[in-house]
């Protein structure tokens, strides 16, 4: 029973540990995703006097022209008595932007497009920009917070969890160093345990993961989202594979070697 | 006989307070030495201070060409291995079989499971305790564990067994089972043996020399 105690202990630590690192890789994936789309659909509109093909501003990824012959035709139509062929027209221009920027970016893009003489308007849509991306930022804190939050949580277990081991297995290693036993020979058991632990571990990880990605509602949020994620499972697996035995493995010893004496 | 220990103007302790002071004795191989002394006389300092548990602090004392005062941790490992250690509170690993406890040595050596099971069996039959081995430390009485931690003591063929006070506490019967078992290791192995005890025994049928300890300091009585 309290063999069964002592593995629930480190088999719990270290599921809260990997699911905290899966989730903190996935929201920051499908936050990365979500900014993404909101970029592709953003733009800073510009109206220039002149043409133009490049700007010496780095946060701008593309310039588009605007094409606005359907709106002239329907000025035409509009308006007959219009001579639009003695009117000087202006350029109007998309600015695709690289990445998603703060309020304060967005405010000195649009100081630096000011300051070009020829550009006469700019529209970066400020307002609302700045509500998604304050609410992007605010969900990403907290959901970074929340991870590291279950993952000192899982650390903590695991240091009791060390406490519990030492008074286990002191006596055994205290043995077995009188009668010259080195540093692996001395841990085989608790490396046994550990390693047991972290593949039932990772596996309950996965098997959590997996029913995740499978449920309804997790698929219905990342449509509406229109989000396609691009997560490798097989490097996720392999990343908290490694860390699954690596917090194990370093706790057995820490064990062995702070032995009490 | 060459020498296996030579202390010289040894001091030993805990935190630089030295328990014994300057001592100068020499332990030759084959030899069976009697390790005497009262209570807090400092047997126990003496005995652990030859396989590394308690720091030189001052002097030399050297165990099979080692130096324990310049030794580091790896090399004191491999002290250990060519020891056999007995103590008054037998030190079986709990949860481990009998068996199992005193194969111990063997594979800490690296010797084969195989080949480690076969001899701790004939060494268990030998304590006679052959019908016990699958017990674990806690079903056998302090004598029997006695013996079976004898027996983990010489099955890897040490070159000197420490032990200290392995009779207190057990019956005579036991107690002299246990001595005749400390007399076969050194007639039949070679294997030279330390024992702390508060005193000699009655009968005992072999050469031996003792050391007697008294308040920190050590005299050779023969």
């Amino acid at each position: 029973m309290n063999s069964l105690k002592s593995h629930a202990a480190l088999i719990l630590a270290l599921i809260s540990i990997l699911i905290s690192i899966f989730l903190f890789r996935l929201f920051n994936n499908v936050l990365h995703q979500y900014q993404q789309n909101i970029l592709n659909n953003y733009s800073i509109v510009i109206v220039s006097e002149k043409e133009i093909n490049h700007l010496d501003i780095k946060e701008i990824g593309k310039i588009e022209k605007i094409d606005i012959s359907k709106q002239l035709n329907s000025m035409k139509r509009k308006f007959k008595n219009l001579n639009l062929a003695s009117i000087k027209m202006p350029y109007f221009y998309k600015l695709k932007l690289k990445t998603l920027p703060s309020p304060q970016k967005l405010n000195e893009i649009e100081q630096t497009l000011k300051s070009y003489p020829y550009i006469k308007r700019v529209l970066t849509y400020r307002s609302s920009q700045t509500k998604i991306y304050n609410l992007l930022m605010l969900l990403k804190i907290t959901s970074n917070l929340f991870m590291i939050i279950i993952a000192v949580l899982g650390f903590l277990l695991i240091i009791k969890q060390l406490e519990v081991w030492k008074l286990e297995h002191n006596e055994r290693m205290y043995i077995m160093e009188l009668f010259g036993a080195p540093f692996w020979f001395r841990g085989a058991a608790l490396f046994k345990i550990a390693f047991i632990d972290s593949i039932i571990a990772l596996l309950s990880t996965f098997a959590i993961i997996f029913y995740m990605q499978n449920s309804i509602m997790y698929k219905t949020i990342l449509k509406d989202l229109n989000i396609s994620l691009n997560m490798n499972m097989q490097q996720e697996f392999l990343i908290l594979l490694i860390v699954s035995f690596s917090i194990s493995l370093l706790s057995s010893a820490v064990v062995v070697i702070g032995r009490n004496k | 006989m060459g020498v296996l220990v030579e202390a010289k103007s040894l001091y030993v302790g805990y935190k630089n307070e030295p328990i014994i002071r300057n001592a100068n004795f020499k332990i030759y191989t084959k030899d069976f030495v009697f390790l005497t002394g009262v209570s807090g006389s400092g047997k126990t300092t003496i005995i652990k201070s030859l396989y590394g548990e308690v720091p030189v602090l001052k002097g030399s004392l050297n165990v099979g060409g080692i130096e324990l005062n310049k030794i580091r941790k790896s090399k004191l490992s491999y002290l250990r291995k060519y020891l056999g250690v007995v103590f008054q509170d037998y030190k079986l690993i709990p949860e481990w079989t009998i068996l199992k406890n005193v194969m111990l040595p063997m594979l800490i050596a690296g010797i084969d499971k195989k080949t480690a099971e076969e001899e701790a069996m004939k060494l268990l039959n030998k304590v006679k305790l052959s019908h016990k081995l699958d017990k674990f430390p806690a079903e056998l009485s302090g004598g029997e564990q006695q013996r079976a931690a004898i027996a983990r003591a010489i099955i890897h063929d040490p070159v000197m067994i420490l032990a200290d006070e392995p009779i207190s506490g057990l019956d005579e019967y036991s107690a002299n089972l246990v001595m005749e078992l400390f007399i076969m290791a050194n007639r039949e192995k070679d294997i030279t043996i330390m024992i702390a005890s508060h005193y000699l025994p009655q009968t005992f049928n072999i050469n031996y020399r003792q050391i007697h300890l008294e308040k920190g300091q050590v005299y050779e009585l023969s």
